[in-house]
């Protein structure tokens, strides 16, 4: 049988026998290269409660050569594209060693999901909401798990917040202040041009006392 | 090769290797004997006084660069007192800067040795041990008696990979009676005929994982360092342990013959990539850019930067046509026509022809300007940028913004071109649009309608020429055509009608001359010199147009004699113009005489621009 094939069913199989790893690893479609990872997310973090599913494909050269794996729930994640799903992980590119597995990774994966890495992003404007202002970050994580990955969304509006679930809301997946987007609106710019700009400028937290309201309507101007 | 003899014992293995060489790998032997009767051509033509346009250089085969690479690890082993293969690994982790590496060891040993991958990391004391524990993995790359001691006979599977199984080394005789059985933790292969192997780290994994990896490293990646496969193990295999994996052993028992010879092809690209390196590590060296063709031009001339303001380094690899150095007898090239071209390209840039007589910033700055309307250059642009420190084009086919270069392994954000470092901590600028970006785009916008036509008078004119120089394949059978008409109705033999061939040869390579020198009017500034140039330019333009035209005309068996006569003086004529134009750019570059209207790499940026 083909090395790798053996490999890949193997792989699934040692995924199905352990009940404690949490990992579950199906097939998308007949092929066995062409896969679906998932796992909770971990618990502790902004994605606690979560649900998040991976696509993964398994290159003709694996395990010489790493898996592609890309994020198919979105993620808020510094090290996560927020429109795409693409990840920035080290042993996905140069650290990858053929005796990891496709569980090992998705371990891995998991864990970057506790420890981000906002030196190193994917998503520069997700990082720079991180390094801002981790609390406000933190709050948009839980919104995104809460819409797109099926978790418990926040704590303390749990119960009245029946309101903001059923329309999705913009301004929190952009993680920014309901006033603030509601102070500019008053100027007569519309909704999804303040949020765009806002995000873009990162108008969170300490930054914005370092941006004018000037600049913003600059902004929103052009 | 010669310091082999001065160790008696090396003796017997050196003649060992000599067998093995004519065994295995014929193609370099052939190579060798190719790359001697063109070394000799070129001692020949060196003699004849070199022309200001030319430069001095030489052609390496493959070989010849191995031996360069061999006497630098020979230089090390002396120094340090280590294996060959430990010497080859040390040098190439310091990309063959041997003072660096020299100054690195002297220091602190351990630490290098653990750096280039070579003794794990915490090894007991340096140098002493070196010895002893590698010998075990990297026998020198020299010695072709297989050390099946590479072969570590790990028969305890892969949970107690530091259990007592050293004691196995003549492997394939017999395996240890079974512990557990080894089960490669790659392929999860269990089979009892598995060939576990391990470097110094024993770390083992079957042999069928190891050519895959090995395969795969080499043939997709272009890596010659192949670590171990265990994560976040640092370890590099040694050349020898490569080539056990991939060449079999004399009399071993013959595997599937289709996978033998790809691994067979992949160990020559692993001999080639090691060749590779030690090349691009070298400022005096570079390789042949043809395709399959694997020779090295050594040019110390237009090694630096600084040189290629003077000169011109048109170099050629002494091979001829597509693929290796086989040279080709004269009835083939003419049969052939063009196609068996001598692998001409400039040492200083990455043109892959002959520019003379513009230098190569200018050069490059002309393909460059042609190329942007083309499709091909439209795709590179949108789907490749350089990296900002080698220059290398890098396409981005997935992943990150964070990218790593694979040539120089600078680490830059593919958004902003920038060092990534600054990503780190120093926020992010690359998603701030630039707006005085946006103020000079325009403002060159009006300016580049008025410049156009002047580019078009001088692109149109390249152009022409170099439609005419692919036109000339063409012009080469239809005159073989005419010179057998010629035997035929004269009474000119086969020697005397050669005057034709001979023409359209200076004809092709005016008109390569003639095509660049529009590129370097292009970006002459005006003045007297451009004048003088373009004088010279008119000339040699003229008369070749002259000589074209004489070829083509028909011939009348009555007038075979005059028009022998004259295409024969126009020849001379054309040849001394071409040499006249090229030798008079060449000398203004010496003499610092040419200036331009634009800012040419290497040279001051003009004060103004008149053109």
């Amino acid at each position: 049988m083909d090395a790798r094939l053996r490999r890949v069913n193997k792989e699934i199989a040692d995924c199905k026998n352990d009940k404690t790893s949490n990992i579950k690893i199906d097939l998308i479609e007949e092929s066995p290269f062409h896969l679906k990872g998932s796992f909770p997310g971990p618990e502790g973090t902004p994605y606690q409660g979560g649900h998040f599913e991976v696509d993964i494909v398994i290159p003709e050269s694996y395990p010489f050569q790493p898996v592609k794996l890309k994020f198919i729930t979105k993620v808020y994640h510094p090290n996560v594209s927020s429109a795409s799903g693409a990840i920035c992980l080290d042993i996905l590119k140069d650290a990858w060693s053929p005796v990891l597995t496709l569980k090992s990774t998705l371990i891995s994966l998991q864990s970057l999901l506790c420890s981000p890495e906002p030196n190193d992003p994917q998503d520069a404007e997700v990082a720079k909401h991180y390094t801002t202002s981790k609390n406000s970050f933190e709050d948009t994580a839980i919104y995104w798990t809460q819409i797109y990955a099926g978790g418990p969304g926040p704590k303390e509006k749990k119960g009245k917040a029946s309101t903001a679930r059923e329309t999705r809301d913009e301004i929190a997946i952009a993680g920014l202040e309901r006033a603030h987007v509601e102070q500019f609106e008053a100027l007569g710019f519309e909704r999804s041009k303040v949020i765009d700009v806002l995000r873009r400028l990162n108008y969170r937290g300490p930054n914005v006392a370092k941006l004018s309201e000037d600049r913003v309507v600059e902004e929103l101007l052009k | 090769m010669s310091s082999d003899y001065e160790i008696s014992d090396d003796d017997e293995n050196y003649y060992v290797d000599d067998e093995d060489m004519i065994d295995g790998t014929q193609d370099d032997d052939e190579d060798d004997i190719d790359m001697d009767t063109f070394g000799d051509d070129f001692k020949v033509a060196s003699k004849s006084k070199r022309k200001s346009y030319e430069i001095d250089y030489e052609s390496l085969s493959q070989t010849a660069v191995e031996e360069l690479m061999q006497s630098d690890v020979d230089h090390i082993c002396g120094i340090f007192g280590v294996e060959a293969s430990t010497a080859a690994l040390l040098l190439r982790h310091m990309s063959w800067n041997k003072e660096r590496l020299i100054e690195k060891y002297m220091d602190n040993p351990t630490k290098v040795l653990v750096a280039a991958g070579i003794t794990v990391e915490e090894p007991l004391s340096p140098p002493a041990p070196i010895r002893s524990h590698c010998s075990s993995a990297s026998a020198s790359s020299r010695r072709p008696t297989r050390s099946a001691s590479k072969l570590l006979g790990l028969a305890s599977g892969s949970k107690s990979p530091k259990s007592p199984s050293f004691a196995s080394p003549p492997l394939k005789a017999t395996r240890p009676p079974k512990s557990a059985p080894f089960v490669c933790p790659i392929c999860y292969d269990e089979s009892p005929d598995l060939r576990p192997l391990a470097l110094d780290c024993e770390h083992p994994f079957c042999s069928g994982c190891w050519i895959a990896y090995a395969s795969s490293k080499i043939n997709d990646e272009a890596e010659h360092t192949i670590r171990c496969m265990a994560e976040t193990c640092a370890l590099v295999a040694p050349d020898a342990f490569i080539r056990d994996l991939l060449v079999p052993e004399p009399g071993a028992p013959a595997g599937d013959p289709a996978e033998e010879a790809a691994n067979a092809a992949t160990w020559a690209r692993f001999q080639e990539l090691l060749v590779r390196h030690f090349v691009a590590s070298n400022p005096n060296l570079k390789y042949c850019p043809y395709p399959s063709c694997t020779n090295t031009v050594s040019c110390p001339a237009a090694a630096s930067k600084a040189s290629l303001i003077t000169t011109v380094p048109i170099v050629s690899c002494g091979a001829r046509g597509i693929g290796g150095a086989a040279q080709m007898s004269q009835s083939q090239q003419l049969s052939i026509g063009l196609a068996g071209k001598e692998h001409k390209f400039c040492f200083g840039c990455s043109i892959e022809s002959d520019h003379r007589p513009v230098v190569c910033g200018a050069a490059k700055m002309w393909l460059k300007k042609c190329e942007d309307d083309s499709e091909t250059a439209n795709w590179i642009k949108s789907n490749t940028k350089e990296c900002p420190q080698c220059m290398s084009t890098i396409e981005k086919n997935g992943g990150c913004n964070h990218m790593t270069c694979k040539k120089c392994k600078n680490d830059f954000c593919w958004v902003c071109m920038g060092p990534w470092v600054e990503h780190g901590t120093a926020w992010y600028s690359c998603n701030r649009y630039d707006e005085k970006g946006g103020v000079e785009a325009r403002d060159a916008q009006s300016k580049s309608r008025a410049s156009l036509e002047r580019y078009l008078h001088y692109y149109n004119r390249w152009a022409n020429h170099e439609q005419s120089a692919k036109l000339s394949v063409e012009l080469y059978a239809k005159t073989e055509k005419k010179m057998e008409d010629m035997q035929i109705t004269s009474a000119l033999t086969w020697i005397e009608v050669q005057f034709m061939k001979k023409a359209v040869e200076e004809v092709e390579k005016c008109r390569m001359t003639l095509k660049w020198t529009y590129a370097m009017a292009y970006y002459l500034a005006k003045g007297n010199e451009k004048e003088l140039f373009e004088d010279n330019q008119r000339d040699l333009e003229k008369a070749v147009e002259d000589l074209s035209e004489l070829l083509e005309s028909p011939i009348e068996a009555e007038n075979i004699p005059t028009l022998r006569q004259k295409v024969t003086d126009k020849t001379v004529y054309v040849q001394k113009r071409n040499e006249i134009m090229l030798e008079d750019t060449a000398t203004g570059f010496l003499e610092g005489r040419w200036k331009w209207n634009a800012a040419i790499e290497g040279f001051d940026v003009p004060e103004k621009t008149e053109y």
